[in-house]
């Protein structure tokens, strides 16, 4: 199996680092990954990933939540152990509310957390080497696939020649 | 930059034939169906507040933007500031309630047997309700000219001086306002119910106030855009407002059910009359109330992509916009009305007279200068906004 090389950009601006994905976005270079201390606005757009599925899990783990505390209450008070509270009704919607609320809110919540570990893998145990302990700094990284036929890294040079990047290297 | 609203003759023509058209049914019903003296007033109430609440709460808007030194909101602020303008007349409009005061405060008639009244007389009394009519719309009047003749000196003027009044000026009507609010719908609301009383009431109000005005300020969005202004109001600006407008009916069901649950399971007769007026009288409307103000605005505007289209939120704004005025009649019209209550020609044509005079006092005010305060310092942060 032939080893996957990179070609890594450093940029010591946000600016230039968006400026540089759109360009070589355009001239069919394939981004592997790009590295940043801090959440870039657009790059998301830049790079075309797609939106987080992550709040539709939310919306239907909080419905499955509504439903189940909603539920588990009115069969608890009607069927299961029925009280007399305050000469109430036993099947009283208003008492149900506050619960059905918070369960939601907290199958909402925490589902998105799982949904969001789940997806990127991380767990306890994890492994992390830093590609570069620069890039959880002041460094913003683009790494081009350099795997491909022919010289990447002069290609590269070439289409980014105008703009300010600190280093180009294999 | 320099685009300038331009508040054709066409316009100004169909809001004056509506409103002559409303004035016209309204006098017509009053002679032919004989409605009785309660309910015409209860909708002049009805509206007063209403419409006081739109320009109250589009103040709010701006006065929280400002003290928080929001960027997202600079474009369109003058849109909110625009809606200040018709408070003066609000005043008028409310100053008129002293010819039809006995007709719907049930505390004004004299009856010393009543001790719950009598008890409260040191604050409902008449000479009192109008000083203190007074001095809220002294302030809020007073403060909201203040805040718009600074964001006006802005638009020819970059002295930054100007910017940091407009924070100054945004606490103190902040200030003001949070104490009035409360107090002015004790007045002008709850006392209708004259021995009922909710401590939440104040807030419930509030609430209810700053979702119209999100609402109105979203169709004036829609309106404008669609004849060609605003080119540079994005899908992100649309996308604030929507979720303001979701956030806020959501706010509001909460208000609304805390106030409902509590008198629900104390169950004390002297408050829990206040929903069974409601509840045996007017039971559809009053389901209605919670259904449009909170299923429609939670389930419209849940998804990204229905907050960014804003012919989707004008849509949800408008539903929005119906059911707080409903909220509204049931806040006053069942203690205001009695029996007599109904949601009829008489509250259409009313609340379309007011509308008409509302918008055209809006769109007069919205026209005297640009659409954008261009010396802003947050312009550009407004411009490259992204939500």
């Amino acid at each position: 199996m032939k080893s996957r090389s990179y070609i890594s950009i450093y940029f010591d601006d946000e600016v230039p680092l968006l400026e540089a994905v759109r360009i070589l976005r355009d001239k069919k270079e394939t981004i592997a990954d790009v590295l940043s201390p801090f959440p870039v606005h657009g790059l998301d757009e830049a790079l075309s990933i797609k939106r987080s599925r992550i709040p539709v899990g939310g919306f239907i783990f909080g419905a499955l939540g509504a439903i189940l505390a909603f539920g588990f209450q009115a069969w608890v008070f009607t069927v299961s152990y029925p009280l007399i509270i305050g000469g109430k009704p036993f099947f009283s919607v208003p008492t149900f509310i506050p619960i059905t609320f918070e369960v939601t809110v907290l199958f909402a919540g925490l589902s998105m957390v799982a949904a969001f570990l789940i997806r990127s893998k991380l767990k306890p145990d994890i492994r992390f080497e830093p590609f570069d302990e620069s890039v959880t700094d002041d460094r913003f990284v683009i790494l081009v696939d350099a795997s491909d036929e022919g010289n990447t890294l002069e290609r590269v040079k070439s289409i980014l020649s105008g703009i300010n990047t600190l280093e180009i290297r294999k | 930059m320099d685009e300038q609203f331009d508040f054709k003759k066409k316009y100004r023509n169909i809001l004056m034939m509506l409103m002559t058209g409303g004035i016209l049914v309204s006098i017509a019903v009053i002679l032919i169906s004989k409605p009785g003296a309660a309910r015409i007033w209860a909708n002049v109430l009805l509206n007063n507040q209403y419409f006081l609440g739109l320009s109250l709460g589009a103040a709010f808007f701006l006065a929280v933007h400002r003290v928080s030194q929001s960027g997202w909101h600079t474009l369109l602020q003058r849109l909110p500031d625009s809606m200040t303008t018709y408070l003066p007349v609000a005043f008028v409009l409310m100053l008129l309630i002293y010819f039809g005061i006995h007709n719907i405060y049930g505390w004004t008639n004299n009856n010393p047997t009543d001790k719950v009244i009598e008890g409260k007389r040191a604050w409902l009394n008449i000479p009192f309700f109008f000083i203190r009519l007074v001095i809220y719309f002294a302030g809020w009047i007073v403060l909201t000219r203040m805040m718009r003749k600074n964001s006006l000196s802005l638009m020819t003027s970059a002295d930054l001086k100007y910017h940091n009044r407009k924070i100054l000026f945004a606490g103190l009507f902040l200030v003001f306002y949070g104490i009035t609010v409360s107090a002015s719908s004790w007045d002008w609301i709850m006392s209708l119910d004259a021995h009922w009383y909710s401590t939440l009431f104040g807030w419930y109000v509030l609430i209810g106030m700053f979702v119209t005005s999100l609402a109105f300020i979203t169709l004036l969005i829609w309106f404008l855009k669609r004849l060609g202004y605003l080119k540079y109001i994005r899908p992100d600006h649309v996308h604030d407002m929507a979720i303001l407008i979701f956030a806020f009916s959501i706010f509001w069901t909460y208000q609304w059910f805390a106030q409902y649950e509590l008198i629900w399971y104390g169950h004390l007769p002297e408050e829990t009359s206040y929903y069974i007026t409601r509840l045996h009288h007017f039971k559809v409307i009053f389901y209605i109330n919670l259904g449009v103000n909170f299923l429609v605005p939670f389930f419209g505007l849940i998804t990204f992509n229905s907050k960014r289209h804003i012919g989707w939120v004008a849509i949800i704004a408008a539903i929005v916009l119906i059911g707080h005025w409903i909220d509204y009649w049931l806040l006053i019209m069942p203690a205001a009305a009695g029996d007599n209550a109904g949601i009829g020609l008489l509250e259409i044509s009313m609340t379309l007279i007011y509308g008409c005079l509302f918008v055209y006092i809006v769109l007069r005010s919205l026209s005297i200068g640009p659409l954008v305060v261009k010396n802003d310092p947050y312009i550009l942060e407004s411009m490259n906004y992204e939500s």
